[in-house]
């Protein structure tokens, strides 16, 4: 029984495809370089802001303009002691953070509906899909954050649990604590809806 | 087997970051503890859910924003210097207010002190003709000196040999000192309840007067009131002492009656005797004493006994104070027998009692003088205890 669990969701990590001297541009303020960085990672960045923000687009393409611009003017201090990628989720991070700082005076009233790119759904399959994806992204954005970035790390991009306590600064088995705790969190708020997945 | 539990291990037992054996340990467990098959469960369930995250695509204009703002012109990387610059700015502007105020509070938390003869001492340093003491610091004079305080600029207080003092506090509402041990003489010109002293026994409130009062080894204390008025208070117990009056306080006990210093001998014996004596025969005939000296002028002291005497005594106290002192009108004797507020009230006033005094229960108290004498009300003798 145990062994049968069967994860509805390929999980293929993406692997480091920046290149040095692709990095080695964009420090020397080249902004074609900096466009292969953002076209490589915009859409794993804006997707963690997404989920990271309720959903809300408007900041969430913010924090990921943010987040290249802070690039630019910050990727000399990338030394290459660890993984760009692992550089840039703490920049992703830290980002996110400062805008839950700046959103906080504020009631998010974004809608929490998510772009599908399903095609060919019907508009009552397609309302449905959209519906549960607002839930998800609505129970990700309530959980702590420190529960919460293991766990966008871990889906939007794949990290491994090494990379992620990379990322996070903290140790492999508090990156396995977290998410254990993330996906009890998350169980036992939708799991009623797991007949829907 | 249980004392293992696993349902910790479950988000790791499925990514497979456990190790061989610890994944059949899980799967052992697993399949006779429910607790952690629950658990386990819902991990599950978040892990089901967790796998509906998707990438989603960025808008397509993201990137000419993020173009558009690099070709702006670059007005903050040229101020960059600013930040930092208004920092250090900001922090040079804290310590300087902090260091130009800091000479002031300093003066305003101390207060000067004078050599009146001898050596003494604050804080066991010999102090020269004159010196300061700070809030916490101990004053001391042995048998061949005496010293002088200024306190603010309320008045002035002297402290007589084999003294200790201690300032507790000095604030625009409140300077406290704290008499150890020993004797003082005050001289306030001041709002009343502004200065007070602390003894192990109660605490002297100033109600605008000068007064002295001396503390013995075993921390009982004597008021003597030379002008206006004094208030003597332990927990509920309050007295308020005139000019002229004196006041006696215990330790353990709180303030005892107020009474005029010109009284007989005998009347103030059994006044303390009435006041202090734990036996119930001996202070019913110290009061017979009592009422038998008291004179007009000591109906005082008789509106006090009114108050602190048991109720088939406080008959006889009436009759000698109705005696000495006519009542006020509509002040009648069953009125008073039953500490009827609006009949004591008239016959205080009539007395020329502070008003403002009493009734104690009403009167609100500061801070200080809750925590003092609430804390040597409980401890009832026994150490003392700063109240710093």
């Amino acid at each position: 029984m145990l062994d049968q669990i069967v994860l509805t969701r390929e999980q293929q990590p993406v692997k480091e495809s920046i290149d040095s001297r692709t990095i080695a541009a964009c420090q020397q303020g080249d902004r074609a370089a900096l466009r292969v960085l953002f076209e490589e990672y915009k859409d794993r960045v804006y997707s963690i802001a997404m989920y990271s923000m309720s959903g809300d687009e408007m900041a969430a393409a913010d924090v990921t303009q943010q987040v290249f611009l802070k690039l630019m003017t910050r990727i000399n201090q990338f030394r290459g002691d660890s993984e760009f990628a692992t550089w840039l989720y703490r920049l992703v991070i830290n980002t996110c953070h400062d805008e839950h700082r700046k959103q906080r005076r504020f009631v998010s009233l974004a809608d929490s509906f998510l772009q599908t790119q399903a095609s060919g759904e019907s508009p009552p399959a397609r309302y449905a899909r959209k519906e549960l994806s607002g839930r998800v992204q609505s129970a990700i954005a309530e959980l702590k954050p420190k529960l919460r970035w293991p766990i966008l790390l871990k889906y939007v991009d794949g990290l491994s649990y090494e990379e992620i306590a990379a990322v996070l600064g903290c140790s492999k088995g508090t990156v396995a604590s977290r998410l254990n705790r993330a996906h009890k969190a998350l169980g036992r708020r939708l799991g009623h809806l797991k007949d829907q997945f | 087997m249980f004392g293992n539990h696993v349902s910790s291990l479950s988000a790791a037992y499925f990514d497979g970051q456990l190790t061989p054996a610890e994944s059949n340990r899980v799967a052992e467990h697993l399949l006779v503890c429910t607790r952690c098959r629950a658990e386990f469960d819902a991990v599950k369930s978040g892990i089901g859910i967790a796998n509906q995250i998707e990438i989603v695509p960025a808008p397509d204009d993201l990137w000419s924003g993020i173009a558009a703002r690099l070709d702006q012109p670059n007005t903050k990387p040229r101020l960059w210097f600013l930040k930092p610059v208004a920092v250090a700015l900001a922090v040079v502007l804290v310590v300087g207010i902090a260091l130009w105020l800091q000479p002031a509070r300093s003066a305003e938390g101390q207060w000067r002190v004078a050599s009146l003869g001898g050596a003494p001492r604050i804080n066991s340093q010999a102090i020269g003709e004159s010196s300061k003491i700070g809030i916490g610091q101990l004053l001391e004079t042995d048998a061949t000196s005496r010293a002088q305080i200024d306190v603010a600029t309320i008045g002035r207080v002297e402290i007589d040999p084999n003294s200790r003092v201690r300032l507790l506090e000095t604030n625009p509402e409140e300077h406290r000192l704290e008499l150890e041990r020993g004797s003082l003489s005050a001289v306030i010109s001041a709002p009343p309840r502004l200065f007070f002293v602390n003894t192990p026994s109660g605490v002297a409130e100033d109600l605008g007067c000068a007064y002295t009062l001396d503390v013995d080894d075993d921390g009982n204390t004597v008021l003597h009131v030379t002008l206006g008025w004094v208030a003597l208070q332990l927990m509920d117990r309050e007295s308020a002492v005139p000019a002229g009056a004196a006041c006696a306080m215990k330790r353990g006990f709180g303030p005892g009656t107020p009474y005029y210093e010109d009284a007989t001998q005998s009347f103030r014996s059994a006044l303390a005797t009435f006041d202090f004596a734990p036996n119930a025969n001996e202070k019913s005939a110290a009061l017979t004493t009592v009422l038998g000296e008291a004179r007009p002028r000591d109906a005082m002291t008789l509106w006090y006994l009114l108050l602190r005497s048991e109720r088939s005594e406080r008959a006889s106290v009436y009759d000698r104070m109705a005696a000495l002192v006519t009542p006020p009108q509509d002040v009648t004797r069953a009125g008073v027998l039953d500490l009827d507020p609006q009949m004591l009230e008239r016959w205080k006033v009539k007395l020329s009692i502070r008003s403002d005094v009493l009734p104690k229960k009403e009167k609100p108290r500061s801070f200080w003088s809750k925590v003092w004498t609430e804390t040597i009300g409980r401890i009832h003798g026994l150490a003392r205890k700063r109240q710093h």
